[in-house]
Formats: C-alpha cells, structure tokens, sequence
C-alpha cells in the first residue's frame, strides 16, 4: 500500500488503482463520467480533476483517473482551485445538455445531476442554441439512445469493448457532432446489453422497457441474488408502489458478477409477475382442485406420504438452503431421499457470466446431500411410485405441464409450487412465496453463498414453504404413534 | 533581401530535385571520395560505423529544436527511446507529415520537392534511435507530395537505401507510407499514432510518452518533416556549423510559410533569430497594395495573434514567447488595415470548432462556444459581456486541462486577441444591430435572480 495524503489526512492507497480510486475509498465525492472502475480508464471527460503536489514540485491540476498514487502524495481534493476547474469543466459539459431531467428517466440516480448541484452553478451563461440531435435512436431491443443527452463520455463503447467483448458501439462524427453509434446503424446484440443503462452516467442510454415507468426515487431498492442461472449474480430488485417490481440492476460484489449482470437475469422481472399465483392449500375433490384449510390439507398430505411409501420427494433447484435442510429432514421422517431436479443447460453459457445451468442453488443443494434427478429419470420413479412430493418454485414448468398429465391417476401426487396444474394424479397443492418474496440462502457455482431477500410481499394466503415442510415432517412422525 | 547561408531549399530550385539522381549529386559537402549511393551521409555513418550515441550526441549539440510548433529539443527527444539492449520491444519512428496548421505549408515544399533529403534523414534518425520501422503519415489533402514521397521511397529501396541490410552494414530499416484521411488531429502525436494503428484519431492521454509506449505499445519517436530534413545536414557539416547559424537557444535555419496580406507570399529559409520585420518587407515584399499591416500571427493559427507594433521582434522561440505569442511552425499570416479581426477570430474559431476530436468536454464544448460567440459578434449580435465570457472559457479551456493541445490551440490565442484587440472587440460588440441583438438573451450573472433559472 502506498501512503497519500488527502487534504491533509494520511490514508493508504492501492497502488495499482489510479487516485480516484483512492479518493473515493476514503469517502470523497469527487465526480466521475468516463471513469468507471470496471472499464479502462481514458481521462476524456476531465470532471475528476483535484489538485497534486508531490515532492517541491509545485501543486498542479490533474485528471485523478488517470494519475497513479505515489508515496507521500499531496492530494488537494477540496481546495478552491479544485473546486473551480471542477465547475468549468462542469459548465461545458451542461453547454449542449437538453437540461430536460423532468422528463428524464435517469433524474434522480443521474451523475450529471448530482454533481451539477455539488459543484455547478444555478445559471446558464450560454445564449447559444443548444444540439438538436435525434433524441429517440433505437439501438435494438433493449437500449434507446437520447443523443442529445449524451456527454460523450465513451462508457458504453468500452463496456461493449471490455466486457462482453463484442465491440459493437463507437463514437462517430468529430468534435461537438460526435454522436455515439453502431455500424451502419445496426441493433445492437448480445446478452449485456442493459448494463450499458447502468453504465451511462446521464440519461443518454435508458431500457426501452424502464421507459417512463417509475420515478427512480419512489422504487424500493432490496438487495438480493438472481436466480436464473448458477452464477447467482448479486441483483438489487426495485419495487414501486409495495409490490410492483419494475427493475432489477446488479449490486457490486467483486467475488461474483463485478458491477455486471447479464439481460436473462435483468428482464427476469416478467417471470414473477403475481397473476394467476396460486393461494393456500387446494385438495383434489369430484369437482376437481378444491380450496381446503392449510391445516387439513397438510394432514391428508402428511398421511398421505407416510402411508403410501416411500415417496418420491423432488425438489426444484430453486430452494434455499434453509429450505433444502428441511426437505432432507422430511424425507429422513419417510425413510427415503430426496432428490432435485437437474434441469438441462439452456445454451446461453458465455464466458463472462451466465453458466448456462438454469440451476440458482445447485451446488448448495447438492451440499446438502440432494440427489440430481433429470427429467427421464424422474418420470420412470414417477410411475412406479405411489406416492410424490414435488416441491418449490418452477418445478412444474421444469418437469413439463403435460408430462405431469401422464402420470397415473393411481400415483398420490402432492405439489408446492407459484401454481397448479390438471392432472389426474395430483392430490393436493399448495401456493408457496417465490424467490423474491422470501429470505434464503443460494450457493452459486463456485461456492459463493448469495442472499435472496422479500423484495415485495408476497400475496395474501400464500404459504412459506419452510413452514410446510415442518408440518409435513411433524404430521408424517404423527400417524406412526397415532 | 537579407543575405544569409541557406541549406534547407538549395536543391528545390533544381530540376528533377525529386529524383535520387539529382539528390545523390547534391547533397552532401563531406562525402566520401568513393561514395557510391545515392544517401553519402548515411553512407558515411554506416561505413565507419558510427556509434549510435555519438550520433545522438551530435544532433544534442546542433540545439536542432523540433519544428512540428512545439519546439522541443530534438536530440533530447531521441535520447528518450529506451536503451535497446535493456529493451528488445521493436522500435518506430513516425514521420508527421499531416501538416494542417491553417497557414503552414513549410513541408509540402520539402515533401514536393525534395523527398530524398527527408529519407536519408528518416533513416539516420532510424539509426541513432535503433529503430527498424519509420512510418511517413502524409496528410489527405497533399496527393502530389504522397506521390513523389512514395516514388522516392521506391528508387530508394530499389537502390538498396531502405530495407533489409542497408548498403551491406546490416542495418535493417523498413519505410511505410501512410496516407491520412483529412483530419487536423491527426497531426497530433498520440492522434497520428492511433490513426497509424488504423483507429479513430484520437489523442492519448499522456503518460505513457511515446518513447515509452507508442505505436502497438512500444517505443516511438514522432518528429516532424523539416526536423528529420535537417539531420544529414547536421550530420555532414557537423554542429559546430549548425550552431553558427540561428541564436544560440534556437540555432538553425527555419522554413517560413509567409501568407496573408503580404505582396509575395510563399517559403522562405531564414535563419531564427531573424527580425519579423526583415521577413515580412524585405523578402516577402512588404504588405500589399500599399497598405498598412494591421496584425500577425507568428506561426501558424495556433499561436497568439499580434498586433503590428511588434514586428521588430525575432523570429525564435523565446523572443516570440517573451512577444506574448509561440513561434509555432513558422507560418507568419499577415493582416493588413482592412481586415475584420473579428470575422478573422471567427473564421478561425470555426476551424477549431469544426477539427476537435471531441473527446475532451473542455475542448469539444468550448471550441463550439467559443465559435458561436465570435459568429454572434460578427454578425452584429455581440454584447459587450462577451468580450468576458470568452475570456473565461478560455481559461476554463487551456492550458493543460485537456488530453492534447488542440483546446489550448483554440483556447491561448483567444487570451492573445483579447489583450491586444479589446478595442476592436469592443467596438464589434457595441456595433449592434438593434434588431438582431433583440433577439440575443442578456446572460443571467445575478445568482439572486438565478435561483428560477433553468439553468
């Protein structure tokens, strides 16, 4: 570690990590456009600029980007001079800014807002016309670009560049025309591209489909893991108006996903939407599914396993760990193991990120001494068992709507999921919460355990699974003393 | 006319000064007895062997200071490259030859006229660095020059000059051409590198200097055309001859691109030191049509506009620094009595505005200001608080702030224009045209009042 001085206080630096770095570890606001601390520096945008005196030199003005810390370095992050070529940097940036942050979906998160209250000044002193530019360029499914609003400060062409290294965005045009682009102006591709809203400082890039949705200061923001493949990417879900949840963006967690996340998992908000959820327990009667009290319904279902055994018990690689200990604890009470379904790759594996495994906790489950089961192998148990516990999120639309179908009436069928399904064997289900609106643990592919949190309520009268499993275990040591 | 000793266009006078024939005839005093080919500086280096150092040390002697505007030492620049034998990265050296300073055209007559005397000192600047690959970048525009360079280059290499083993010594030096596409930033060092690499033009921020890590990440040298044209004469006639020429901090000879209102425009050799005076009424023939001079520009659009009292003062670096200005590349623009400096400010403005690489906020937002502001002005839409508000920008824009000099460029001379034509200024801002100006909003500078602003 190198040791510096900022405004006096000495503090530790990392040598390998330009001077911004350094001062934003210790808490100072000095702005940032171009610089990003996944991305290559450049030192274009010259907003970061602090005063350095090193040695008898006297004190001069940089970019803290790109100036690497060396030991005994004065760094003048707050001195009047900083401030002030902070401020004119900041005039010249805001000369052509449509300054149209009501309409903007990036007000309130935006850094060009920001640091204009911090530094800047409450008034114009351009009389100019300012850019007229295409302020609705589509560049393909996911990102709209507002050319106006751009500062140009090359993010997204190095993101692009960088990360998924698929070079496909460029700064085109010189000087004040410059505009960013794609070749010939084609859509932009790719699994990443929503990062490119993330990394935008200013409402230039935004998602087509966060577009005049929400005010960003009314969304609820939770931390949580996201739950479409086994990389487990640290996500921060956002819930406008208690329940709705209208964005997922990545949270920084360096042992996992950096500052990224791939489309699959942002635009995942689709798969949790709170329609046709499935409420309570529902037993099977002529007529057939029938709402029942919980209390009955897990009676006959705990009699049911117990009596017509050993079952097989398969749990969907949506279940925490929490979750998945329980499930072993049942299936020790009946004598048999438990199981998770192994669902197929789903060819989306790329080298940054997605793995490809649609499995969120499969190492976590097969931790805890879970079998995987794949589908063939499930549905050969499936006929010859008498009796089924099918448990957690998605495991129906994992086994498949009508292979359930073809399960023997004769087969005692008891499932936990967000819905039901018609088939002759079921017997009893059962609506649980999904990942975002209960607590848990994932282990991601290497070993990393990520939260999920209760991002929104889940909706009245449905279950905690926790809670079921621990009345199915007590109910199925019952009948043997009864 | 001043008489002086002149070297640099002796041989453009000459027909067929392009061809290696009449090069070989001409060009060296101390040539070998039996010199064969075409280059007998070179020759000489290769066959004694000359060290490498020793040639460094003799352009370090010379004081040769680089003639691309900025005027830095150019043996010191060479003593820059890494030592060859601590690092085995492959070495460059990039000629610039896009030159597109509005007003310069000092290399176009070399590159025209005499493209061998820049290859014999391509490959001796190639010697003394150890570098085994020069890349000539010639500005979009100078189709003629690119073609006689590139004929050049092909007798050159053709009489064993360029290539593998030159002349049997085992020197390896390979000479590219390059053909730029039209952009002023691609004169920049950092922007002609990346446009050399086959990308956009845009400047590095520097450090990593070239010399460390330039072209594909290993050291380079970039030198301007009459730099390297200057080297075998040094190294035939020596620095002691050099330093007899030109003042003592800024030896040499050195080509004025003359333009503007004067009666005879075009290059002319001078030596440095050589009153503005001296150039501007004895060899270009004094200001046309028996008007009076208004203002100078000493090097180039770049550099500080002058007004006319100053031209007593030598053309050398640090008199025309000490004058307020730069000497720049050496194009002298002269204005006489009639011109507007105002429309002349704006024409300028535009080419900055029009030329930034946009990448820095100062420079991409600030050259377009700065032009809009001088447009205004021009068009009788000034007012008088304009005169201050270009002023700061100025200072918001340069010097430093930015990754390459282009915004001081726009930026510095506008500090120049202020402080010596505040009255023409002034008298362009008060000049309104009552009903245009109606239509300018007056800037809101009270904070009081600013607090409902927009802005």
């Amino acid at each position: 570690m190198t040791k510096i001085f900022i405004d006096g206080r000495e503090v530790e630096a990392d040598p390998k990590q330009p001077l911004v770095h350094a001062l934003h570890k210790e808490g100072e606001d000095v702005p940032t456009y171009c610089y990003h601390p996944g991305l290559s520096p450049v030192g274009s945008c010259r907003i970061c600029q602090v005063e350095v005196k090193q040695g008898d030199m006297p004190a001069r003005v940089v970019v803290a980007c790109r100036t690497p810390v060396s030991e005994g370095m004065q760094v003048f992050a707050n001195s009047p001079k900083a401030h002030e070529v902070r401020r004119e940097c900041l005039e010249f940036l805001l000369k052509n800014h449509p300054l149209d942050c009501p309409i903007c979906d990036k007000a309130g998160e935006c850094d060009l807002q920001d640091f204009s209250f911090n530094e800047g000044q409450s008034f114009s002193r351009t009389v100019e016309p300012r850019r007229k530019l295409d302020k609705r360029k589509s560049l393909g499914d996911v990102i709209l670009l507002d050319e106006e609003r751009c500062i140009l400060c090359s993010r997204c062409v190095r993101f692009m560049e960088e990360v998924p290294k698929t070079p496909q965005l460029t700064v085109s045009g010189l000087a004040a025309r410059s505009t960013i682009s794609t070749f010939m102006d084609r859509p932009l591709t790719g699994n990443y591209q929503g990062n490119l809203a993330d990394v935008c400082p200013v409402g230039a890039l935004t998602l087509k489909s966060f577009r005049f949705q929400a005010r960003v200061w009314n969304l609820k923001p939770t931390a949580s893991t996201c739950g479409e493949c086994s990389r487990g990417c640290s996500v921060i879900h956002e819930v406008l108006r208690s329940d709705e949840l209208k964005r997922t963006r990545p949270r920084e967690n360096q042992q996992v996903n950096g500052w990224w996340m791939c489309d699959t998992g942002r635009f995942a908000i689709d798969k949790h939407e709170l329609e046709g959820r499935l409420t309570g327990a529902h037993l099977h009667g002529n007529h057939g599914l029938k709402a029942t009290k919980t209390e009955e319904a897990l009676e006959l279902a705990s009699n049911m396993l117990a009596l017509h055994g050993p079952p097989v018990i398969v749990a969907s690689p949506w279940l925490t760990q929490e979750e998945g200990t329980l499930l072993v604890e049942l299936a020790q009470s009946l004598g048999t193991k438990a199981h998770f379904f192994s669902p197929a790759a789903n060819g989306l594996a790329d080298d940054l990120l997605h793995t490809g495994d649609p499995a969120p906790n499969r190492r976590g489950l097969t931790e805890l001494g879970l079998e995987p089961i794949e589908s063939e192998a499930l549905l050969e148990s499936l006929m010859e068992a008498k009796s089924a516990l099918l448990v957690g999120e998605r495991i129906i639309d994992l086994i498949g709507e009508d292979q359930l179908q073809t399960l023997p009436a004769a087969l005692r069928l008891i499932i936990c999921d967000l819905k039901s399904v018609s088939a002759p064997a079921l017997n009893a289900c059962f609506g649980i919460h999904s990942c975002v609106e209960r607590r848990g643990t994932w282990i991601n592919v290497d070993g990393q355990r990520g939260r999920i949190s209760m991002c929104r309520p889940a909706p009245a009268g449905t279950l905690e699974l926790e809670n079921l499993l621990r009345s199915l275990t007590s109910g199925t040591r019952a009948p043997a003393s009864a | 006319m001043s008489q002086h000793e002149t070297y640099l266009l002796d041989r453009c006078d000459l027909e067929n000064s392009h061809t290696l024939e009449v090069y070989s005839e001409h060009s060296a005093k101390n040539r070998a007895a039996d010199c064969q080919s075409g280059y007998p500086t070179l020759e000489r280096i290769l066959r004694t062997k000359q060290d490498v150092k020793a040639v460094v040390e003799e352009i370090k002697d010379s004081g040769l200071r680089g003639r691309g505007g900025a005027g830095f030492p150019s043996g010191l620049k060479m003593s820059f490259m890494p030592d060859p034998s601590k690092d085995p990265r492959p070495r460059f050296l990039a000629v610039n030859a896009d030159e597109s300073e509005p007003g310069t055209c000092k290399d176009r007559v070399l590159l025209r006229e005499d493209p061998h005397g820049l290859l014999e000192g391509i490959l001796i600047a190639c010697y003394a660095m150890s570098a085994g690959t020069a890349y000539i970048y010639v500005r979009g525009e100078y189709r003629l020059e690119y073609q006689r360079v590139k004929d050049a280059l092909a007798e050159a290499r053709a009489a064993g000059l360029v290539g593998k083993n030159i002349l049997g010594s085992g020197f390896d030096c390979e000479v590219w051409m390059h053909q730029g596409a039209g952009a002023y930033i691609c004169g920049e060092e950092t922007g002609l590198m990346e446009s050399l690499e086959g990308k956009r033009g845009h400047p590095r921020p520097k450090p990593p200097f070239p010399a460390g890590s330039g072209l594909w990440g290993n050291p380079t040298t970039v030198n301007n055309v009459e730099t390297l044209f200057n080297l075998p004469f040094i190294l035939d006639r020596g620095a002691t001859w050099y330093r007899g020429m030109g003042t003592d901090k800024s030896p040499g000879n050195i080509l004025v691109g003359i333009s503007g209102h004067v009666a005879k425009p075009g290059v002319y050799e001078v030596p440095l030191g050589i009153p503005a005076r001296t150039i501007i009424e004895d060899i270009a023939g004094g200001v046309w049509k028996n008007r009076k001079m208004l203002a100078w520009f000493p090097g180039g659009s770049s550099t500080g506009l002058l007004p006319a009292n100053t031209i007593d003062t030598a053309m050398d670096h640090d008199s025309i620094k000490a004058a307020g200005s730069m000497l720049g590349t050496g194009a002298m623009i002269v204005l006489d009595e009639t011109t507007s400096i105002v429309h002349i400010s704006r024409v300028l403005a535009r080419f900055y505005d029009h030329e930034s690489c946009g990448q820095c906020s100062q420079c991409r937002e600030g050259t377009q200001w700065l032009h809009q502001i001088l447009s205004r002005m021009d068009d009788g839409r000034g007012r008088l608080e304009d005169i201050e508000l270009l002023s700061s920008l100025a200072s918001g824009m340069a010097p430093g702030k930015t990754i390459c000099a282009l915004a001081d460029a726009a930026a510095i001379p506008t500090h120049a224009l202020i402080k010596n034509f505040r009255t023409a200024l002034e008298a362009a801002a008060s000049q309104v045209d009552g009903a245009k100006a109606a239509a300018v909003p007056s800037t809101v500078t009270e904070p009081a009042k600013s607090v409902e602003a927009s802005a």
